[in-house]
Protein backbone atom coordinates (compact mmCIF):
# COMPACT_ATOMS: atom_id res chain seq x y z
CA UNK A 1 0.00 0.00 0.00
CA UNK A 2 2.76 2.61 -0.95
CA UNK A 3 0.33 4.67 -3.05
CA UNK A 4 -1.78 5.33 0.14
CA UNK A 5 0.01 9.02 1.39
CA UNK A 6 -0.02 8.10 4.79
CA UNK A 7 1.29 11.76 6.04
CA UNK A 8 -1.77 12.97 4.09
CA UNK A 9 -4.56 10.88 6.56
CA UNK A 10 -1.95 11.88 9.87
CA UNK A 11 -2.48 15.10 9.16
CA UNK A 12 -5.80 14.90 8.56
CA UNK A 13 -6.39 13.41 11.31
CA UNK A 14 -4.46 15.77 13.38
CA UNK A 15 -6.07 18.70 12.09
CA UNK A 16 -9.50 17.53 12.01
CA UNK A 17 -8.86 16.73 15.43
CA UNK A 18 -7.87 20.56 16.33
CA UNK A 19 -10.55 22.55 14.51
CA UNK A 20 -13.47 20.10 15.50
CA UNK A 21 -12.31 19.41 19.19
CA UNK A 22 -11.04 23.09 19.36
CA UNK A 23 -14.21 24.86 17.86
CA UNK A 24 -16.28 22.95 20.20
CA UNK A 25 -14.55 23.21 22.87
CA UNK A 26 -14.19 26.80 22.61
CA UNK A 27 -17.87 27.67 21.77
CA UNK A 28 -19.00 24.86 25.44
CA UNK A 29 -16.49 27.33 27.19
CA UNK A 30 -18.47 30.19 26.06
CA UNK A 31 -21.88 29.04 26.85
CA UNK A 32 -20.41 27.78 30.37
CA UNK A 33 -19.03 31.53 30.82
CA UNK A 34 -22.18 32.98 29.98
CA UNK A 35 -23.57 30.68 32.99
CA UNK A 36 -21.38 32.36 35.37
CA UNK A 37 -22.92 33.80 38.20
CA UNK A 38 -26.29 33.14 37.42
CA UNK A 39 -28.22 31.74 39.96
CA UNK A 40 -28.81 27.91 39.99
CA UNK A 41 -32.58 28.25 38.61
CA UNK A 42 -31.73 30.19 35.95
CA UNK A 43 -28.32 29.14 35.09
CA UNK A 44 -28.15 29.90 31.39
CA UNK A 45 -31.53 30.65 30.70
CA UNK A 46 -32.22 32.94 27.82
CA UNK A 47 -33.40 36.94 28.29
CA UNK A 48 -36.50 36.11 27.10
CA UNK A 49 -37.11 33.51 29.70
CA UNK A 50 -35.58 35.87 32.20
CA UNK A 51 -38.26 38.04 31.29
CA UNK A 52 -40.97 35.90 31.73
CA UNK A 53 -40.05 35.79 35.41
CA UNK A 54 -40.14 39.24 36.07
CA UNK A 55 -43.47 39.01 34.53
CA UNK A 56 -44.44 36.88 37.00
CA UNK A 57 -43.79 39.99 39.55
CA UNK A 58 -40.77 38.56 40.75
CA UNK A 59 -38.04 40.52 41.37
CA UNK A 60 -35.24 40.87 38.46
CA UNK A 61 -32.34 39.31 40.16
CA UNK A 62 -29.20 41.03 39.25
CA UNK A 63 -27.11 40.29 36.78
CA UNK A 64 -24.16 38.67 38.68
CA UNK A 65 -21.93 38.00 35.70
CA UNK A 66 -18.71 39.36 36.22
CA UNK A 67 -17.48 41.53 33.47
CA UNK A 68 -14.25 39.72 32.50
CA UNK A 69 -16.51 36.19 31.98
CA UNK A 70 -18.84 37.84 29.57
CA UNK A 71 -16.21 39.06 27.84
CA UNK A 72 -14.33 35.54 27.76
CA UNK A 73 -17.56 34.26 26.31
CA UNK A 74 -17.64 36.32 23.40
CA UNK A 75 -14.40 36.07 23.03
CA UNK A 76 -14.84 32.55 23.05
CA UNK A 77 -17.52 33.04 20.38
CA UNK A 78 -15.71 35.30 18.16
CA UNK A 79 -12.96 33.23 17.87
CA UNK A 80 -15.82 30.57 16.53
CA UNK A 81 -17.10 33.12 14.03
CA UNK A 82 -13.61 32.89 12.53
CA UNK A 83 -13.51 29.37 12.66
CA UNK A 84 -16.47 29.49 10.66
CA UNK A 85 -15.44 32.39 8.22
CA UNK A 86 -11.67 30.13 7.97
CA UNK A 87 -14.42 27.64 6.78
CA UNK A 88 -16.31 29.38 4.56
CA UNK A 89 -13.06 30.78 2.76
CA UNK A 90 -11.86 26.65 2.67
CA UNK A 91 -15.08 25.65 0.74
CA UNK A 92 -15.44 28.82 -1.56
CA UNK A 93 -13.00 28.27 -4.76
CA UNK A 94 -12.92 31.71 -5.39
CA UNK A 95 -11.10 33.04 -2.44
CA UNK A 96 -7.82 30.67 -3.60
CA UNK B 1 -29.70 10.08 -28.49
CA UNK B 2 -27.27 8.57 -26.07
CA UNK B 3 -25.64 12.06 -25.33
CA UNK B 4 -29.25 13.20 -24.24
CA UNK B 5 -29.83 10.37 -22.52
CA UNK B 6 -26.93 10.59 -20.88
CA UNK B 7 -27.86 14.02 -19.83
CA UNK B 8 -31.25 13.28 -18.43
CA UNK B 9 -29.56 10.48 -16.26
CA UNK B 10 -26.97 12.65 -15.14
CA UNK B 11 -29.49 15.06 -13.95
CA UNK B 12 -31.43 12.40 -12.37
CA UNK B 13 -28.44 11.27 -10.56
CA UNK B 14 -27.52 14.48 -9.50
CA UNK B 15 -31.42 14.48 -7.77
CA UNK B 16 -30.54 11.49 -6.22
CA UNK B 17 -27.51 12.46 -5.02
CA UNK B 18 -29.13 15.30 -3.85
CA UNK B 19 -31.65 13.71 -1.65
CA UNK B 20 -29.45 11.20 -0.74
CA UNK B 21 -27.51 13.22 1.45
CA UNK B 22 -29.76 15.58 2.63
CA UNK B 23 -29.51 13.64 5.91
CA UNK B 24 -25.51 13.74 5.71
CA UNK B 25 -26.01 17.31 6.88
CA UNK B 26 -29.32 17.82 8.16
CA UNK B 27 -30.29 14.14 9.86
CA UNK B 28 -28.79 15.36 13.70
CA UNK B 29 -30.41 19.00 12.87
CA UNK B 30 -33.74 17.31 12.78
CA UNK B 31 -33.45 14.38 14.98
CA UNK B 32 -32.31 17.34 17.81
CA UNK B 33 -35.30 20.14 17.01
CA UNK B 34 -32.31 22.45 16.27
CA UNK B 35 -34.49 23.16 12.81
CA UNK B 36 -37.54 21.96 11.92
CA UNK B 37 -37.62 19.37 8.73
CA UNK B 38 -38.96 21.69 5.78
CA UNK B 39 -36.33 24.14 7.47
CA UNK B 40 -33.51 22.28 7.47
CA UNK B 41 -34.51 20.78 3.71
CA UNK B 42 -34.33 24.68 2.43
CA UNK B 43 -31.70 25.36 4.01
CA UNK B 44 -29.74 22.74 2.95
CA UNK B 45 -31.07 22.93 -0.79
CA UNK B 46 -30.62 26.65 -1.03
CA UNK B 47 -26.40 26.15 -0.22
CA UNK B 48 -26.31 23.18 -1.94
CA UNK B 49 -27.51 25.40 -5.15
CA UNK B 50 -24.93 27.92 -3.86
CA UNK B 51 -22.21 25.62 -3.47
CA UNK B 52 -22.97 24.42 -7.15
CA UNK B 53 -22.66 27.36 -9.25
CA UNK B 54 -19.60 28.21 -6.63
CA UNK B 55 -17.36 25.56 -7.81
CA UNK B 56 -17.92 24.63 -12.00
CA UNK B 57 -14.31 23.46 -12.38
CA UNK B 58 -14.67 20.06 -14.04
CA UNK B 59 -12.29 17.08 -13.42
CA UNK B 60 -10.43 16.24 -16.48
CA UNK B 61 -11.30 12.41 -15.95
CA UNK B 62 -15.18 11.04 -15.90
CA UNK B 63 -13.90 8.56 -13.07
CA UNK B 64 -10.75 10.06 -11.33
CA UNK B 65 -8.49 7.78 -12.38
CA UNK B 66 -10.37 4.85 -11.10
CA UNK B 67 -11.00 3.29 -14.85
CA UNK B 68 -7.48 3.72 -17.08
CA UNK B 69 -8.87 7.02 -19.35
CA UNK B 70 -6.80 7.99 -22.13
CA UNK B 71 -4.33 6.97 -24.69
CA UNK B 72 -3.29 3.63 -23.04
CA UNK B 73 -6.31 2.90 -21.73
CA UNK B 74 -10.17 2.33 -22.42
CA UNK B 75 -12.08 5.11 -24.24
CA UNK B 76 -15.21 5.72 -21.84
CA UNK B 77 -17.71 6.10 -24.46
CA UNK B 78 -21.02 8.17 -23.43
CA UNK B 79 -23.20 4.37 -24.08
CA UNK B 80 -20.62 3.45 -20.83
CA UNK B 81 -21.31 6.48 -19.04
CA UNK B 82 -24.96 6.01 -19.37
CA UNK B 83 -24.89 2.54 -18.78
CA UNK B 84 -22.93 3.30 -15.23
CA UNK B 85 -25.38 6.49 -14.45
CA UNK B 86 -28.18 3.44 -14.74
CA UNK B 87 -26.19 0.92 -12.06
CA UNK B 88 -25.58 4.10 -9.85
CA UNK B 89 -29.05 5.34 -9.93
CA UNK B 90 -30.53 2.43 -9.84
CA UNK B 91 -28.30 1.29 -6.32
CA UNK B 92 -28.81 5.10 -4.57
CA UNK B 93 -32.95 4.78 -5.13
CA UNK B 94 -32.42 1.02 -3.59
CA UNK B 95 -30.51 1.66 -0.49
CA UNK B 96 -32.74 4.96 -0.11
CA UNK B 97 -35.54 2.62 -0.41
CA UNK B 98 -33.97 0.45 2.90
CA UNK B 99 -33.17 4.05 4.53
CA UNK B 100 -29.22 3.62 4.38
CA UNK B 101 -27.23 6.63 3.63
CA UNK B 102 -24.82 5.21 1.06
CA UNK B 103 -22.01 7.80 -1.05
CA UNK B 104 -23.66 8.82 -4.28
CA UNK B 105 -20.21 9.18 -5.18
CA UNK B 106 -18.91 5.28 -4.77
CA UNK B 107 -21.99 4.67 -6.77
CA UNK B 108 -21.29 6.13 -9.68
CA UNK B 109 -17.74 5.11 -9.30
CA UNK B 110 -19.15 1.33 -9.19
CA UNK B 111 -21.26 1.92 -12.64
CA UNK B 112 -18.70 3.14 -13.93
CA UNK B 113 -16.25 0.07 -13.11
CA UNK B 114 -18.93 -1.99 -14.29
CA UNK B 115 -19.68 -0.73 -17.47
CA UNK B 116 -15.95 -0.29 -17.99
CA UNK B 117 -15.64 -4.58 -17.09
CA UNK B 118 -18.34 -5.53 -19.66
CA UNK B 119 -16.62 -3.05 -21.77
CA UNK B 120 -13.05 -3.66 -22.56
CA UNK B 121 -12.31 -6.29 -19.67
CA UNK B 122 -11.01 -6.51 -16.17
CA UNK B 123 -7.60 -4.70 -17.51
CA UNK B 124 -9.29 -1.74 -17.76
CA UNK B 125 -9.81 -1.00 -14.19
CA UNK B 126 -6.99 0.66 -11.85
CA UNK B 127 -7.42 -2.30 -9.45
CA UNK B 128 -4.93 -0.33 -7.41
CA UNK B 129 -7.05 3.10 -7.02
CA UNK B 130 -10.26 1.06 -6.51
CA UNK B 131 -8.01 -0.01 -3.37
CA UNK B 132 -6.71 3.47 -2.50
CA UNK B 133 -9.38 6.10 -3.69
CA UNK B 134 -12.30 4.16 -2.37
CA UNK B 135 -11.76 0.82 -0.33
CA UNK B 136 -9.46 2.48 2.04
CA UNK B 137 -11.05 6.20 2.34
CA UNK B 138 -14.60 4.13 3.10
CA UNK B 139 -12.49 2.35 6.09
CA UNK B 140 -10.31 5.54 7.46
CA UNK B 141 -13.57 7.86 6.89
CA UNK B 142 -15.67 6.95 9.53
CA UNK B 143 -12.75 6.00 12.15
CA UNK B 144 -11.44 9.41 11.62
CA UNK B 145 -14.77 11.38 11.74
CA UNK B 146 -15.84 9.42 14.83
CA UNK B 147 -12.59 9.70 16.74
CA UNK B 148 -12.52 13.29 15.95
CA UNK B 149 -16.49 13.50 17.17
CA UNK B 150 -15.99 11.61 20.38
CA UNK B 151 -13.10 14.15 21.59
CA UNK B 152 -15.18 16.77 20.69
CA UNK B 153 -18.59 15.57 22.46
CA UNK B 154 -16.61 14.71 25.26
CA UNK B 155 -15.15 18.42 25.51
CA UNK B 156 -18.71 19.44 25.44
CA UNK B 157 -20.14 17.61 28.05
CA UNK B 158 -17.35 18.24 30.30
CA UNK B 159 -17.14 22.03 29.66
CA UNK B 160 -20.52 21.96 30.14
CA UNK B 161 -21.62 19.54 32.64
CA UNK B 162 -22.55 22.07 35.43
CA UNK B 163 -24.36 24.45 32.79
CA UNK B 164 -26.72 21.69 31.07
CA UNK B 165 -30.36 23.80 31.14
CA UNK B 166 -32.40 24.88 28.21
CA UNK B 167 -29.85 27.98 27.70
CA UNK B 168 -27.06 25.53 26.53
CA UNK B 169 -28.69 23.27 24.38
CA UNK B 170 -30.30 26.32 22.44
CA UNK B 171 -26.79 27.33 22.00
CA UNK B 172 -25.42 24.22 20.91
CA UNK B 173 -28.77 24.18 18.50
CA UNK B 174 -27.40 27.20 17.15
CA UNK B 175 -23.97 25.93 17.16
CA UNK B 176 -25.08 22.88 15.04
CA UNK B 177 -27.37 25.20 12.19
CA UNK B 178 -23.96 26.94 11.54
CA UNK B 179 -21.57 23.68 11.11
CA UNK B 180 -24.49 21.41 9.65
CA UNK B 181 -25.45 24.30 6.81
CA UNK B 182 -21.36 24.48 6.42
CA UNK B 183 -21.31 20.76 5.47
CA UNK B 184 -24.25 21.46 2.95
CA UNK B 185 -22.37 24.26 1.20
CA UNK B 186 -19.16 21.82 0.77
CA UNK B 187 -21.11 19.32 0.07
CA UNK B 188 -23.00 21.27 -3.37
CA UNK B 189 -19.33 22.80 -4.54
CA UNK B 190 -18.17 18.67 -4.47
CA UNK B 191 -21.39 16.47 -5.63
CA UNK B 192 -23.09 18.74 -7.95
CA UNK B 193 -19.40 19.42 -9.79
CA UNK B 194 -19.23 15.55 -9.93
CA UNK B 195 -22.74 15.97 -12.43
CA UNK B 196 -21.30 18.74 -14.30
CA UNK B 197 -18.20 16.81 -14.83
CA UNK B 198 -20.38 13.57 -16.49
CA UNK B 199 -21.99 15.69 -18.14
CA UNK B 200 -19.46 17.65 -20.11
CA UNK B 201 -17.19 14.70 -20.79
CA UNK B 202 -20.16 13.06 -22.22
CA UNK B 203 -20.55 16.55 -24.62
CA UNK B 204 -16.71 16.66 -25.23
CA UNK B 205 -16.36 12.77 -26.20
CA UNK B 206 -19.55 13.04 -28.70
CA UNK B 207 -18.01 16.08 -29.86
CA UNK B 208 -20.15 19.14 -28.98
CA UNK B 209 -17.75 20.59 -26.10
CA UNK B 210 -14.31 21.54 -26.92
CA UNK B 211 -11.58 19.34 -24.95
CA UNK B 212 -10.65 21.37 -21.45
CA UNK B 213 -13.10 24.14 -21.87
CA UNK B 214 -15.93 24.92 -18.79
CA UNK B 215 -19.20 23.55 -18.53
CA UNK B 216 -21.53 25.00 -20.73
CA UNK B 217 -23.88 27.93 -18.53
CA UNK B 218 -27.04 25.23 -19.26
CA UNK B 219 -25.37 22.34 -17.71
CA UNK B 220 -24.28 24.54 -14.60
CA UNK B 221 -27.85 25.59 -13.92
CA UNK B 222 -29.49 22.38 -14.81
CA UNK B 223 -26.81 20.20 -12.37
CA UNK B 224 -27.34 23.01 -9.54
CA UNK B 225 -30.89 22.93 -9.95
CA UNK B 226 -31.52 19.29 -9.76
CA UNK B 227 -29.30 18.58 -6.68
CA UNK B 228 -31.02 21.47 -5.36
CA UNK B 229 -34.46 19.70 -5.63
CA UNK B 230 -33.89 16.00 -5.16
CA UNK B 231 -31.87 17.77 -1.68
CA UNK B 232 -34.89 19.89 -1.09
CA UNK B 233 -37.42 16.51 -1.52
CA UNK B 234 -35.41 15.28 1.17
CA UNK B 235 -34.40 12.04 1.63
CA UNK B 236 -36.83 11.50 4.82
CA UNK B 237 -35.94 7.53 4.77
CA UNK B 238 -32.22 8.25 5.16
CA UNK B 239 -33.09 11.19 7.43
CA UNK B 240 -34.66 8.81 9.91
CA UNK B 241 -32.11 5.97 10.02
CA UNK B 242 -29.06 8.73 10.07
CA UNK B 243 -30.75 11.20 12.92
CA UNK B 244 -32.59 8.54 15.31
CA UNK B 245 -31.73 4.99 14.79
CA UNK B 246 -28.33 5.12 14.94
CA UNK B 247 -28.25 7.16 18.80
CA UNK B 248 -30.42 9.22 20.42
CA UNK B 249 -28.84 12.80 19.57
CA UNK B 250 -28.73 15.35 21.84
CA UNK B 251 -27.71 19.13 20.93
CA UNK B 252 -24.15 18.69 22.34
CA UNK B 253 -23.52 15.99 20.69
CA UNK B 254 -25.15 17.07 17.39
CA UNK B 255 -23.25 20.03 17.74
CA UNK B 256 -19.91 17.96 18.06
CA UNK B 257 -21.01 15.45 15.59
CA UNK B 258 -21.90 18.38 12.48
CA UNK B 259 -18.57 20.27 13.81
CA UNK B 260 -16.47 17.07 13.37
CA UNK B 261 -17.89 16.50 9.70
CA UNK B 262 -17.36 19.98 8.90
CA UNK B 263 -13.58 20.09 10.12
CA UNK B 264 -12.89 16.57 8.36
CA UNK B 265 -14.89 17.00 4.99
CA UNK B 266 -12.70 20.44 4.78
CA UNK B 267 -9.08 19.11 6.19
CA UNK B 268 -9.40 15.86 3.85
CA UNK B 269 -10.98 17.91 0.17
CA UNK B 270 -7.86 20.84 1.29
CA UNK B 271 -5.19 18.35 1.21
CA UNK B 272 -6.46 16.41 -1.71
CA UNK B 273 -7.24 13.48 1.01
CA UNK B 274 -11.08 13.12 -0.54
CA UNK B 275 -13.53 11.31 2.32
CA UNK B 276 -16.71 10.13 1.72
CA UNK B 277 -19.09 13.02 2.98
CA UNK B 278 -21.87 9.91 3.68
CA UNK B 279 -19.26 7.98 5.80
CA UNK B 280 -17.69 11.07 7.76
CA UNK B 281 -20.87 12.15 8.80
CA UNK B 282 -22.08 8.35 9.79
CA UNK B 283 -18.84 8.18 11.56
CA UNK B 284 -19.08 11.27 13.42
CA UNK B 285 -22.21 10.56 14.78
CA UNK B 286 -21.31 7.29 16.08
CA UNK B 287 -18.75 9.01 17.68
CA UNK B 288 -20.82 11.29 19.44
CA UNK B 289 -22.36 8.69 20.69
CA UNK B 290 -19.52 7.18 21.92
CA UNK B 291 -18.48 10.71 23.50
CA UNK B 292 -21.39 10.62 25.41
CA UNK B 293 -22.27 7.39 26.90
CA UNK B 294 -20.83 3.62 25.23
CA UNK B 295 -23.96 1.41 24.90
CA UNK B 296 -25.89 3.95 23.45
CA UNK B 297 -25.11 3.45 19.81
CA UNK B 298 -26.88 0.98 18.43
CA UNK B 299 -24.29 -1.22 16.56
CA UNK B 300 -26.73 -3.52 14.48
CA UNK B 301 -28.09 0.07 12.21
CA UNK B 302 -24.23 1.16 11.67
CA UNK B 303 -23.34 -2.57 10.83
CA UNK B 304 -26.24 -2.52 8.00
CA UNK B 305 -24.74 0.79 6.97
CA UNK B 306 -21.39 -0.63 6.92
CA UNK B 307 -22.83 -3.38 4.47
CA UNK B 308 -24.30 -0.91 2.45
CA UNK B 309 -20.99 0.62 1.76
CA UNK B 310 -19.47 -2.70 1.41
CA UNK B 311 -22.00 -3.95 -1.30
CA UNK B 312 -22.37 -0.36 -2.90
CA UNK B 313 -19.12 -0.11 -5.80
CA UNK B 314 -19.77 -4.52 -6.53
CA UNK B 315 -23.83 -3.80 -6.42
CA UNK B 316 -23.77 -0.65 -8.70
CA UNK B 317 -21.32 -2.29 -10.72
CA UNK B 318 -23.48 -5.54 -11.28
CA UNK B 319 -26.28 -3.50 -12.74
CA UNK B 320 -23.52 -1.48 -15.04
CA UNK B 321 -22.72 -4.69 -16.08
CA UNK B 322 -25.57 -5.54 -17.30
CA UNK B 323 -26.73 -2.40 -17.86
CA UNK B 324 -23.89 -2.66 -20.75
CA UNK B 325 -24.28 -5.97 -22.24
CA UNK B 326 -27.84 -4.85 -23.24
CA UNK B 327 -26.38 -1.22 -24.69
CA UNK B 328 -23.83 -3.04 -26.62
CA UNK B 329 -26.40 -4.71 -28.61
CA UNK B 330 -26.99 -1.28 -30.37
CA UNK B 331 -30.05 0.79 -30.64
CA UNK B 332 -32.39 -1.34 -29.27
CA UNK B 333 -30.57 -2.50 -26.36
CA UNK B 334 -30.07 0.95 -25.41
CA UNK B 335 -34.06 1.76 -25.78
CA UNK B 336 -34.89 -1.79 -23.74
CA UNK B 337 -32.04 -0.44 -21.06
CA UNK B 338 -33.68 3.20 -20.50
CA UNK B 339 -37.05 1.38 -20.21
CA UNK B 340 -35.70 -0.71 -17.64
CA UNK B 341 -34.03 1.95 -15.74
CA UNK B 342 -37.56 3.88 -15.47
CA UNK B 343 -39.40 1.05 -14.87
CA UNK B 344 -37.18 0.37 -11.85
CA UNK B 345 -37.05 4.24 -10.64
CA UNK B 346 -41.00 4.07 -10.72
CA UNK B 347 -41.01 0.68 -9.04
CA UNK B 348 -38.89 2.00 -6.13
CA UNK B 349 -40.71 4.85 -5.61
CA UNK B 350 -43.97 3.04 -5.84
CA UNK B 351 -42.74 0.60 -3.18
CA UNK B 352 -41.43 3.69 -0.49
CA UNK B 353 -45.14 4.66 -0.91
CA UNK B 354 -46.36 1.65 0.54
CA UNK B 355 -45.17 2.94 4.29
CA UNK B 356 -44.16 6.38 3.08
CA UNK B 357 -41.53 8.39 5.32
CA UNK B 358 -42.41 12.16 5.05
CA UNK B 359 -41.42 15.10 6.97
CA UNK B 360 -44.22 14.91 9.70
CA UNK B 361 -42.58 11.30 10.52
CA UNK B 362 -38.89 12.05 10.03
CA UNK B 363 -38.65 11.77 13.86
CA UNK B 364 -40.79 8.58 14.74
CA UNK B 365 -39.12 5.88 16.15
CA UNK B 366 -40.76 3.25 18.53
CA UNK B 367 -37.70 3.02 21.40
CA UNK B 368 -36.89 6.85 21.12
CA UNK B 369 -40.67 7.51 21.61
CA UNK B 370 -40.79 5.44 24.75
CA UNK B 371 -38.17 7.44 26.59
CA UNK B 372 -38.46 10.99 26.02
CA UNK B 373 -40.99 13.32 23.88
CA UNK B 374 -39.67 14.14 19.90
CA UNK B 375 -39.03 18.08 20.03
CA UNK B 376 -39.46 18.58 16.32
CA UNK B 377 -42.00 16.06 15.62
CA UNK B 378 -44.78 17.23 13.25
CA UNK B 379 -43.11 21.14 13.67
CA UNK B 380 -43.56 21.91 10.09
CA UNK B 381 -46.84 20.92 9.21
Amino acid sequence: MSGIDWGALGTEFVLSLVFAGGAVAIYALGLRLLAVGAPPELRLETAAVRTEHVADGEIETPHRRPAVASFAAYLCFAIDIAVVLYGLYMIIPQFH
Amino acid sequence: MVVILVIVLGLVFDFTNGFHDTANAMATSVATGALKPRVAVLISAVLNLVGAFLSTEVASTVSGGIVKEGSAGVQITPAMIFAGLVGAIIWNLATWYVGLPSSSTHALFGGLIGAAIVGSGFQAVDWFNVISKIALPALFAPIVAGIVALVATYAAYTITRRATSQGAEAGFRHGQTVSASLVSLAHGTNDAQKTMGVITLTLVAAGYQKSGTTPHIWVIIACALAIAAGTYSGGWRIMRTVGRRITDVAPPQGFAAEASSAATILVSSHLGFPLSTTQVTSGAIVGSGLGKRLASVRWGTFGRMALAWLVTVPAAALVAAVATFIVKTGTVGLIITAIAAIGGMVAFYLLSRRHPVTHETVNEDEDVLASKPVAAQGGAK
